[in-house]
């Protein structure tokens, strides 16, 4: 009888993967419904039926061109699943840049002015799904231009079908390298590299008046937190840092006290000066609360994911404090920028008014998505896909966001990220200087003192 | 080395209590309940509850946690499984799967997917020993853990309820005859799994921190946990947490196996004791 528990069990996980899928998506559609809707079902089902079919009798030529001062992106985002917070903070930041280009007059192509429209598909966080999304936006939506998906994985498999189609995408929330090591002249990416994500706080580190030594780096086993990983311990170790412990565990891990029972060792003096976590939230959080009760007091605390989330701090309270994490972008950053919003104080309040929320930088990431287009397109004059590929690979501006200027490979390689950290429960930006909003608080003092 | 001993037990106390409820209700009803994991989190949510709402100690937290996860789940049995507890398996294979589904996507939509914790002033404190750390607040959690299994397997042998438990845990149509009565006695059983769940999440609510997302985590280390120990009295799932704490702690200090496989050990280490021992490792045959 165990047996057949045993394969019911692998049964049982795959069943509930797609059950969580469907019922997901029914939810949205009853929550969308209800928020989007204003006529009656019936009504607008009937229009839809009958409206084509009346346009058509009209004896139009090109059944499409009706929407020719339109300009559409398409976009598949996750708006159910396991990354719909990200998701929907992408389509945020999507609409917002629409909502402001269509305000200020829409965008001007050559001698004719385009508004612009999102067109945007849930992928209930499925890479698969937002890959066959892809294709259904560019083959039967006939979309322009497209905007990328949330995170990495989808982005990999979404950018296969903009270069099959020969549409450029512009995508702020996939930073793998892997990406753009496809030789795929139809990708962008606004946002730092992978590299940049432990890097920021390396530097930030080193820049300190007594920087630390030794460093510790543990990692998830996924493949962006490894990428991410071993380009910190390259930095880590070319800038003089003495890397006494790295190790990887398996993503999603509950139980970390083996790997932080290791580190304790690792260095002479009981830890070292400086951990660096490059994972996800929850092994984050693991990894403080163990810590605490293995006593493992480094001077820094370093974390790629979760710093930047709002319920880390309130989830670890006063222990959240001194630790620092990274950031693509902060509310706090002073960059002059030549785009729609200016600077980030204006985009923050843009989006507040607009979404009674304060902006995540996946959201600011995916506003300048926009802006990369919209100087693209203004540049190329036309809004032929290839002649607006061209001028994407020439871009050169400064936006709110910060710099966009691609690399050979579609890369935002100019752009660094910012460190931030956690002071009195709060999310300030200490690092670069020039942006920074707050003093960088070193060394952390033991756990039960902060 | 004094450290790994040190995190091996206190890892393997808090296994055994998450097992030890999952334990209970597939050994007497047969059921493999697949809303452990929702349980034990219902269990953190009520802890947290009345740690920030009310101000409890986080210990009595356990016992508020306790009380409510047991009335849930004596509710569960009586109201919905009771109705199919004839049927094969399978169908309170799947009925479990869906309260699961059901508990867990409930709490998200509620509380959201974020992360919450028990934050005590007293969670930093620790004594060195032989230069091990040792945190009290988790030898406190790992002590209540063992008190459970000892609380549990007393009531079981010692108390008239327990008896009936174990009777018709043996043989329903017999316990019948002897005037047992049935639907109270299974709603009781599932009510004290569901209790020792949520204990299991008022201890997580303390140690680490909980979502609603890692639900399935803790199932399906509930079913390890007892697959290893084996079914037939408590001190099977001690054992079980025990043995798999052992192979995650451990297991990667072998020369060439590093922590990416830690979980892939403590696997390798089920089929071995399936293999060797088809019933656990203190597994009875009676329950079956």
């Amino acid at each position: 009888m165990s047996l057949s528990v045993r394969s019911c069990s692998s049964l049982a996980s795959h069943l509930r993967s797609q059950w969580r899928t469907v019922a997901q998506n029914a939810v949205h559609m009853v929550r969308g419904s209800r928020r989007n809707w204003r006529a009656p079902l019936p009504i607008v089902a009937m229009l839809v039926l009958i409206l084509p079919a009346a346009l058509a009798a009209c004896g139009g030529s090109g059944g499409a061109s009706s929407g020719s001062d339109t300009l559409v992106f398409g976009a598949p985002v996750s708006l159910t699943g396991s990354l719909s917070h990200e998701g929907t903070d992408t389509l945020n930041g999507y609409q917002l840049w629409a909502e402001q280009v269509n305000a200020a007059g829409g965008i001007k192509v050559g001698d004719k002015t385009y508004k612009v429209k999102i067109k945007y598909y849930d992928d209930a966080s499925s890479a698969q799904k937002s890959a066959q999304l892809t294709k259904q936006l560019i083959t039967s939506d006939k979309v322009n231009f497209m905007l990328g998906p949330y995170g990495s994985a989808a982005t990999l498999t979404d950018e296969v079908i903009a270069q099959q189609y020969q549409i450029p995408m512009v995508e702020g929330n996939g930073a793998a390298q892997a990406i753009f090591k496809k030789n795929n002249p139809y990708i962008f990416g606004v946002l730092s590299p992978s590299p940049e994500y432990a890097g920021a706080m390396i530097k930030a580190a080193l820049a300190l008046p007594n920087p630390p030594k030794t460093i510790a780096i543990i990692n998830a086993n996924d493949s962006f937190s490894t990428e991410v990983a071993d380009a910190a311990k390259t930095l880590a170790a070319s800038s003089g840092m003495d890397v006494v412990y790295s190790q990887s565990y398996p993503a999603n891990a509950t139980d970390l006290s083996g790997v932080l029972t290791q580190i304790k060792t690792s260095a002479s003096g009981g830890a070292p000066d400086m951990i660096v976590g490059s994972g996800h939230e929850g092994e984050a959080l693991t990894t403080l609360k163990q810590a605490k009760q293995l006593g493992i007091d480094p001077k820094l605390w370093a974390f790629t994911v979760g710093p930047a989330l709002p319920d880390f701090a309130t989830t670890l309270g006063g222990d959240a404090n001194f630790v620092i994490g990274s950031s693509q972008w902060t509310p706090q950053v002073k960059y002059q920028g030549e785009d729609l919003f200016g600077t980030a104080a204006k985009y923050e309040q843009l989006y507040k008014a607009k979404y009674n929320a304060e902006p995540s930088y996946q959201a600011a990431e995916s506003t300048a998505c926009g802006l990369a287009f919209q100087s693209a397109l203004q540049k190329a004059g036309s809004t032929d896909p290839q002649k607006v590929r061209d001028a994407l690979k020439g871009l050169d501006i400064t936006t709110f966001f910060g710099p966009i200027k691609f690399s050979a490979s579609g890369e935002n390689d100019t752009k660094p990220m910012v460190t931030i950290q956690i002071q009195s429960g709060q999310v300030v930006t200490v690092y670069p200087s020039n942006v920074a909003n707050a003093t960088f608080q070193y060394p952390t003092p033991p756990f039960g003192q902060r | 080395m004094a450290q790994y001993v040190v995190d091996w037990i206190l890892l393997g106390c808090f296994y055994a209590a998450i097992g030890l409820g999952f334990s209970l209700i597939w050994g007497i009803m047969n059921i493999v309940n697949l809303a452990q994991g929702s349980l034990v989190i219902l269990g953190a949510y009520v802890a947290y509850w009345s740690y920030t709402l009310l101000h409890l100690n986080p210990f009595l937290g356990i016992l508020v946690a306790m009380v409510v996860v047991f009335c849930i789940g004596y509710a569960i049995q009586y109201v919905i499984i009771n109705r199919v507890i004839r049927a094969p398996i399978l169908v309170t294979f799947m009925l479990t799967f869906g309260l699961d589904l059901l508990i867990s996507n409930v709490l998200q939509a509620v509380f959201t997917g974020g992360y919450r914790a028990i934050n005590t002033p007293y969670s930093g404190a620790a004594v060195n020993v032989l230069g091990a750390h040792i945190p009290l607040l988790n030898v406190a959690v790992a002590a209540i853990a063992v008190a459970l299994t000892a609380l549990l397997s007393l009531f079981l042998s010692r108390t008239r309820l327990g008896n009936a438990i174990l009777a018709v845990g043996m043989d329903r149509e017999a316990s019948q005859l002897m005037g047992i009565g049935i639907a109270n006695t299974y709603a009781l059983t599932f009510g004290i799994g569901a209790a020792l769940a949520g204990a299991a999440g008022g201890m997580l609510a303390m140690t680490l921190q909980f979502s609603p997302i890692f639900t399935g985590q803790y199932t399906l280390f509930a079913f390890v946990i007892v697959a290893l120990g084996g079914l037939g009295t408590p001190w099977a799932a001690l054992a079980g947490g025990m043995i798999f704490a052992f192979a995650e702690v451990f297991g990667p200090l072998l020369p060439g196996v590093g922590f990416g496989l830690d979980t892939a050990i403590a696997f390798a280490v089920l089929v071995l004791v399936l293999i060797l021992r088809p019933n656990g490792l203190l597994g009875k045959p009676f329950y079956s």
